[in-house]
């Protein structure tokens, strides 16, 4: 029998398997790098037929794998931690379909989140879910982690608009999922499988909504001398029945940063927090909204708030605010990030306790997330030279997460469960539940094969 | 451990300056959709971060510097810097790239550069033996029968695409014409600024007519402007190629050369040129005797599109009618970030209409020799850049550097596409006409 390798070989070419240790080094961690596990092999498919047909050998030959995409994710989930075969899917780049009159999109999964959104920029659409790496990170890998972003505020997570999927499946089967209206005929597979976190199978095609580019937008910059006005800022403004399509908020140690890189957006290096605004609509109702907006900062002590004054500023505004995780690189060689969802009313009292455990591990750390959907992304600046400082890292997430389901919330919004995760999951689910969702998994995965050692933790030598 | 020491040199000193963050990369990853070849080939090898990820290795001992994978990805980067512009961290990639580029020729591991080293060290080093090295090709490319050589089968492809290079460095029809290798340092009269020259090595034995039409609209801007007779070439091609000692040597000639002359201004109109001598501050940070006049010699350069919009441009009167568009050459737009000068250039030309250009500051494939070690590589990204250009529906195109000049010239003809390539300074001298 041939073995796996010359099969795949055989099917992609020999120039399309990777197998040789020191150029899989690179493929040993994402955008978490804490995480490092050296895969088998890496393969280029470039297109579903061949999908199809790698898999089937490593279902024959009963050998794990897992989908990447750009590798950006921020859990660990792209990261083959049993070894295996790595399916890079980046050649998969095509935009197959545009659809303006019933404003959708036809995409394989390698292609760009942003590529999208440009590509139908002109015809006045955009496409909504907008990861902070949006430049970089694949649609594929959204569906995967059904990816959020600064203005899944108002429109939602990557599952408000996917439409519809072909998914190949781990014994090489492939099937379409929704694609047939507003509501799911059936079982609502697409909505399982949005969010699996590549343990179900490899997303071929994918359907996404497009939407129409409002008519106005504007950007706010408030900027306030203490983080608790700033939390409070932003449960006043939810409160007063606005929903903006963004609300975002970074802290002094994230606008130092940002402020320093080629993403600088003129913000306050003096301010403790800043909030960046946006609310979109019609002309009318934006400003009436901005207006209120502005007045509630005001009450909570913001110092100022400007109005970004033309495209260029909003754009640079936004540039700022995505490359701020990158940009934390400049105080320290490794980045640690978490992405625990609490109410937002908690956020005054939950984030000074963030930085209090910060301060008592002797961390450095930054905040930059979502506030108006309560997602903390609290991150914590280390070098992973030094293994005892590791340690205090990995302590202080822990406690953080402790933290954060105490007040009521949850492990992750948006970055998912993958390996990062996979400790808490007891913390917020029973046994019970966790065996219903490892049920679950065995019915599109029963031999564990589909990005093992991701969600769900292993116990009794069976994945839960 | 003996061969770690001795072979990383390069790249360790490099990452020992990570005060200045040379070694800030976090694995966000924001760098790959900016990296033409991951673009191209989608491997994570080929993209910044992967590279990083090899160099890194290579510097804590992971990968010995005779790593094949390492030497092979390392070789096909182009060298654009296009992941410096999107870097949030700061990562210092094409500095890193140098120093494992210098690590690598040391190693002996660097694929298929003999020839390319000898003609680097042996050649360019001296202008004159680069003009008798240049004189047969300056003979050629006049000739007729080098088309049909050009279009014929019966050369290898190698040597045809050199060829096909080579006639893409004749002056496009319409534009002035020059074959002297003296700069003509002609002069409006009125001399309210005096500049010094930097007249480039092939530029000045190939693209005489560019560095012609630089003269004349320098003295339209009422410049006087000097040719330093000492200068050399500024030795882009081989830090790129890991040839940094030489690099380094060529560097201290300008430097003395460019000191004997009062002219605050050194002008460039190559790209690659200008963003070599903008960085010879840090060429030679360890050089005790230079550092501090490489960071006054780096301070006097500007390219030429800069220096005339700092001046303040005074186009001439002869309309033009055409439809312009322009590709912005990386180490313009990445390098020396030099970006809105070339577009306020053109956008005050008389009688012209600026076209915008999809993707106009991602490489063209050009990227200094590039095209003749990696021709596959580099014709992929060729055609992507043809395909946008085809869309502009444009008569001509301009770029501020001799390779983007000769590289996109061909790919255009090829293309058959009937769209003049102009350095913009070529175009900004026929208003004066």
């Amino acid at each position: 029998m041939m073995s796996w390798i010359a099969e795949l070989e055989a099917i992609l070419g020999d120039e399309d398997v990777i197998t040789d240790p020191e150029r899989l080094l690179a493929y040993e961690c994402d955008g978490l790098s804490i995480h490092k596990h050296l895969p088998s092999a890496v393969i280029f498919p470039e297109s579903a037929e061949e999908v199809v047909r790698a898999v089937k050998v490593l279902a024959r030959h009963r050998i794990p794998f897992l989908a990447r995409g750009a590798g950006t994710g921020l859990s660990g989930g792209a990261v083959a931690v049993q070894g295996g075969v790595i399916f890079e899917l980046a050649r998969m780049n095509r935009i197959l379909e545009i659809d303006y009159e019933n404003q959708l999109a036809i995409v394989e999964p390698g292609v760009i989140n942003l590529a999208l959104t440009r590509a139908v920029a002109d015809a006045g659409y955009f496409y909504a879910p907008d990861p902070s790496s949006q430049m970089a990170c694949t649609l594929g890998g959204n569906v995967a982690e059904n990816a959020g972003g600064p203005h899944c505020l108002k429109y939602g997570m990557t599952g408000h608009h996917i439409l519809g999927l072909e998914v190949v499946l781990p014994d090489g089967t492939i099937i379409t999922l929704g694609g047939h209206g507003a509501d799911a005929v059936g079982y609502d597979l697409l909505g399982l499988f949005i969010g699996s976190e590549g343990t179900f199978g490899i997303a071929t095609k994918i359907t996404v909504r497009l939407m129409r580019q409002p008519q106005a937008v504007k950007t706010l910059l408030a900027d306030f001398l203490s983080v608790e006005d700033a939390s409070r800022a932003v449960s006043a403004i939810i409160a007063a029945g606005i929903l903006p399509s963004a609300l975002e908020m970074m802290d002094r140690a994230t606008i130092e940063a940002v402020e320093a890189s080629v993403y600088a957006a003129g913000l306050p290096t003096d301010a403790a927090a800043v909030l960046i605004i946006e609310v979109d609509g019609l002309e009318a109702s934006v400003a009436y909204d901005a207006e209120r907006i502005v007045e509630i900062c005001r009450a909570h002590g913001a110092r100022q708030v400007l109005v970004a004054r033309d495209e260029a500023e909003r754009t640079r505004l936004w540039a700022g605010r995505k490359g701020a995780f990158g940009a934390l690189g400049r105080i320290s060689p490794d980045l640690m990030v978490q992405d625990a969802v609490i109410p937002r009313s908690k956020l005054p009292e939950v984030l000074p306790e963030i930085y209090r455990i910060a301060a008592r591990y002797g961390l450095r750390m930054a905040n930059v997330f979502h506030a108006g959907d309560g997602n903390l992304h609290p991150n914590i600046c280390f070098d992973g030279r030094n293994p005892e400082e590791v340690e205090r890292v990995k302590a202080a997430c822990q406690e953080i997460m402790h933290l954060c389901v105490r007040v009521g919330g949850s492990l992750t919004g948006e970055h998912g469960v993958g390996l990062d995760k996979i400790a808490y999951m007891p913390l917020v689910f029973t046994e019970e539940d966790l065996e219903a969702m490892a049920r679950v998994r065995a019915v599109f995965d029963p031999e564990g094969r589909c990005n093992p050692g991701k969600v769900l933790p292993v116990r009794r030598c069976r994945a839960f | 451990m003996n061969e770690k020491t001795t072979m990383t040199r390069a790249l360790d000193r490099a990452l020992d300056h990570e005060a200045e963050k040379l070694l800030a990369c976090i694995h966000c990853g924001l760098c790959v959709s900016a990296c033409p070849t991951y673009l191209q080939l989608g491997d994570e090898n080929d993209s910044p971060r992967g590279r990083l990820y090899l160099m890194r290795a290579a510097a804590e001992g992971r990968l010995p510097m005779t790593s094949r994978a390492l030497a092979h990805h390392i070789d096909l980067c182009l060298g654009c810097r296009a992941c410096e512009t999107v870097c949030p961290s700061g990562v210092r990639y094409g500095r890193l790239l140098e120093a494992v580029r210098a690590d690598l020729s040391r190693a002996g591991t660097t694929p298929g550069l003999w020839s390319v080293r000898f003609l680097l060290n042996h050649i360019f080093t001296s202008p004159a033996r680069l003009r008798w090295f240049f004189a047969p090709a300056r003979w050629l490319r006049r000739r007729a029968f080098a088309r049909r050589w050009a279009e014929g089968k019966f050369l290898p492809a190698r040597v045809r695409l050199a060829l096909e290079l080579l006639l893409a460095t004749m002056p496009e029809e319409g534009a002035p014409r020059d074959e002297r290798r003296t700069i003509p340092l002609v002069s409006s009269g009125r001399r309210a600024r005096r500049v010094a020259f930097f007249a480039g090595c092939v530029a000045r034995e190939l693209f005489a007519h560019t560095n012609r039409a630089t003269m004349d609209v320098l003295a339209a801007h009422d410049c006087e402007v000097e040719d330093p007779s000492d200068q050399v070439c500024c030795g882009a091609l081989h830090a790129h190629a890991g040839e940094i000692e030489t690099a380094r040597a060529l560097a201290r000639r300008n430097i003395r050369a460019f000191e004997r002359s009062a002219a605050e201004t050194i002008i460039v109109n190559v790209a690659g040129c200008g963003a070599m001598l903008k960085e010879y501050s840090e060429l030679l940070a360890d050089d005790a005797e230079y550092a501090e006049r490489a960071r006054a010699f780096a301070a006097r350069v500007r390219d030429v599109s800069e220096y005339l919009i700092e001046i303040g441009l005074r186009p001439g009167p002869r309309p033009l009618h055409l439809r312009v568009t322009y590709d912005a050459p990386c180490h313009l737009y990445h390098a020396q970030r030099v970006r809105t000068a070339p577009l306020e250039m053109i956008r005050r030309l008389p009688g012209v209409t600026f076209v915008p250009l999809t993707e106009a500051e991602m490489c063209c494939g050009s990227a200094g020799i590039y095209n003749l070690r990696h021709p596959e590589l580099a014709d992929r990204l060729l055609e992507r850049k043809i395909a946008h250009l085809r869309r502009t529906g444009a008569d001509v195109l301009l770029t501020g550097n001799a390779g983007c000049l000769m590289h996109l010239r061909r790919g255009v003809r090829r293309a058959g596409l009937s769209m003049r390539v102009l350095h913009p300074v070529e175009l900004l001298a026929l208003t004066y006409a």
